[in-house]
């Protein structure tokens, strides 16, 4: 049973996590073998925790649903690295804070300013766990069969546990062979893909034809309710407990019911969903991103670049991460070599995008594409070696899954217990279970959520709230408490309240939806300016200059 | 060996990163605001170079659909654009900001040993 091969993966993981219970017994040890590790390995560790479920199934999935101007995704991933190295990685390396919140209080003192960093860490790692768990009981379902509830209990469980047995955390050099498996995990199934799907295929993943014609019977899931646009009359099979039942359809909307399976016959035209694009037609190659089809490209990928080029810097998982670098420089190092590694994995996105596009176009209509990964060897070849490569990518996404979502549950659990409520270590990991045990129950009601569209959304906060603090915290002397709180409050609004307030209202599709789903390009730009102004009617703290200026002092060379 | 997200964990909060910081002479006053704005300075550069590729390369794909007739490889030029280049150029960008920023560093302390 190919759900199976996760297994390896969790049990890999709990006895890590095992192992951290011996490491638990002084900071020193991290900061001792800090001094050890080379910018490359810390890369490799970075990268392995950075790369996450959004990107190992993510964004090719939005490629299949959205087109190829979903391959942005991934650029701006890339990118935010690029920027971390610009204005972060040294600086902050110097600081001697470990955290955001740690940053803000060591930068302009005040306690007050830490905690409210503290509940923006909490709605960032919310943001980006809960589609790590969708994705991850949509893998098991797509493999095994299993209910989409099992795949998220199953992987809240295995995370919980890994939290419980005390191993907070995979050590630099576990995270950095989570890197390499990764890579491998990705590389190796692409080039088998490319070579086992044969000349025709190929070519028709690479000139794509419009999906408007059913080319055989072909069975879709329908998990949820799906409103379809049916072109012309057809007779599709219904799926019930009695058998398969015909069902009739005159031209015009429907509803399909959640939890369906409809054959639709070979020859019928494909019905259409609102606001996409056929996969293949030439809306879906155009590429730049156009999510709704409102027309507003250019606005749309440059919403989706600032916030995740922008919003990297704020990650509350990988900012932690910088700190196994020994000094400044070597932080800048790291920050450099990983914008070289993740650009060699993302440089595969594309295969599984383009092949899913031409080997399962009905995807779209489920709108279930996070899993076009995990089923494309089946599609593609349906002896072991198909089985083979499943399981494989079944690893990677497990992987994937798992080193993301450790980090950022005790990320969200350190600013609990550490900023917000203060504790022992025993309520540290007490806070990670609760935080698990909240995250499952929203992942299983937001089971059709696209992983990489929502993880965007994080970024977004990211970026609207952390990165101007750390730009002009680390580069601006006149920066003050009050232009810091009021700065990020707005850009919190303005970003992850905004979205909320989008996902309710429901806006026509058009410039308003764009700029009010997406709000990164007017969001982080506010932030900054309201921190500016705010900050230039108000006295820095005493200390502030010297706060700053020592982060830009490298370290003397013995 | 623990790792960073442990060591927050088990940091004290009452550490370091609370207390003042320590004051900076005036010598390394001078150096320090030396550095920052020469860093600044390229870290701009750097910056007008990302947003050269992720403002202008949009633009470009906007402006010219025809990229998708030609093709590099058997894919589209317009895709390669997209799916392959930026990656290179990325990783060309910051190894630039790297080596001059390190450079930077290390001629201002040349400098600062001429002076002593």
């Amino acid at each position: 049973m190919i759900a199976l091969a996760a297994l390896p993966v969790v049990l890999a993981t709990l006895l890590v996590g095992a192992r951290g219970v011996a490491a638990l017994r002084s900071t020193s040890d991290f900061l001792v073998a800090s001094r050890r590790i080379s910018p490359t390995l810390n890369a490799a560790a970075v990268s392995g925790e950075y790369l996450s479920a959004a990107s190992f199934l993510g964004v090719a999935g939005l490629v299949v649903k959205n087109g190829v101007g979903a391959l942005w995704y991934p650029v701006g991933f890339t990118a935010g690295y690029l920027a971390m190295l610009l204005f972060v990685a040294a600086p902050m390396r110097r600081t001697g804070a470990l955290t955001v919140p740690d940053f803000a209080e060591a930068r302009l003192g005040s306690p007050a300013l830490r905690r409210f960093c503290a509940v923006v860490v909490l709605v960032i790692a919310g943001l980006y766990l809960v589609p790590q768990f969708t994705a991850a009981g949509q893998v098991l379902m797509a493999v095994s069969g299993l209910p989409y509830w099992v795949g998220v209990v199953v992987s809240g469980v295995a995370v919980s546990v890994t939290l419980a047995l005390g191993g907070m955390r995979a050590a630099t050099y576990v995270q950095a062979f989570q890197f390499v498996l990764k890579l491998l995990l990705f590389i190796v199934p692409a080039v088998w893909l490319m070579t086992a799907v044969g000349p025709e295929t190929r070519h028709d993943a690479l000139h794509p034809a419009e999906f408007s014609r059913f080319t055989a019977d072909t069975p879709v899931e329908f998990r949820l309710p799906t409103r379809i646009e049916v072109p012309a009359p057809m007779t599709v099979l219904a799926d019930t407990d009695a058998g398969p039942v015909p069902v009739h359809l005159e031209p015009g909307p429907y509803v399909v019911p959640g939890q369906a399976r409809w054959v639709f016959p070979a020859g019928a035209d494909v019905p259409r969903i609102r606001g996409t694009a056929l996969p293949g037609s030439d809306d879906w190659q155009r590429p730049l991103l156009d999510s709704d089809r409102s027309g507003h490209s250019l606005l749309a990928t440059w919403s989706v670049l600032v916030a995740t080029a922008l919003g990297t810097m704020g990650l509350p998982h990988v900012i932690v991460r910088f700190h196994t670098s020994p000094d400044g420089r070597a932080a800048r190092r790291t920050a450099a070599i990983t914008v070289g590694l993740l650009g060699t994995f993302y440089l595969f996105t594309w295969v599984y995008g383009l092949l899913g596009g031409v080997l399962m176009p009905e995807l779209y209509l489920s709108g279930a594409t996070d899993t076009a990964v995990v089923e494309l060897p089946g599609r593609v070849d349906d002896g072991t070696a198909g089985q083979v490569f499943t399981g494989l990518l079944t690893a990677g996404a497990f992987a994937a899954f798992l080193a993301t979502s450790l980090g950022l549950l005790l990320a969200l659990a350190g600013a609990v217990s550490h900023d917000l409520l203060p504790g022992s270590l025993r309520r540290l990991r007490l806070t990670a279970l609760v935080a698990a045990a909240v995250v499952v129950p929203i992942a299983l009601l937001a089971s059709r959520v696209d992983v990489g569209a929502v993880v965007t959304s994080a970024f977004a906060v990211a970026a609207s709230t952390f990165c101007p603090l750390l730009v002009l915290g680390i580069w601006w002397r006149r920066l003050t408490v009050r232009g810091a709180f009021v700065g990020m409050g707005i850009g919190l609004a303005a970003s992850a309240g905004v979205m909320a307030a989008s996902l309710l209202i429901q806006p026509a599709p058009g410039v308003t939806a764009l700029l009010l789903g997406q709000p990164a390009l007017w969001s982080v730009p506010l932030a900054f300016l309201t921190m500016v102004l705010v900050s230039l009617r108000d006295r820095p703290p005493p200390g502030a200059e010297s706060a700053m200026l020592r982060l830009h002092l490298d370290e003397t060379r013995a | 060996m623990t790792s960073p997200q442990t060591a927050v964990v088990l940091t004290a909060r009452r550490g370091a990163v609370s207390s003042p910081p320590p004051r900076l002479s005036a010598v390394e006053r001078d150096r320090a605001e030396r550095l920052r704005r020469a860093q600044l300075r390229l870290a701009l550069v750097g910056l007008a170079g990302l947003a050269l590729l992720l403002v202008g390369l949009p633009i470009l794909l906007d402006a010219v659909p025809e990229l998708i007739r030609p093709r590099l490889f058997g894919l589209p030029v317009s895709w390669v654009a997209v799916a392959v280049l930026p990656y290179p150029a990325l990783a060309l960008l910051a190894w630039r900001q790297l080596r001059r920023a390190e450079r930077l560093e290390r001629a201002d302390e040349n400098t600062g040993d001429d002076d002593t």
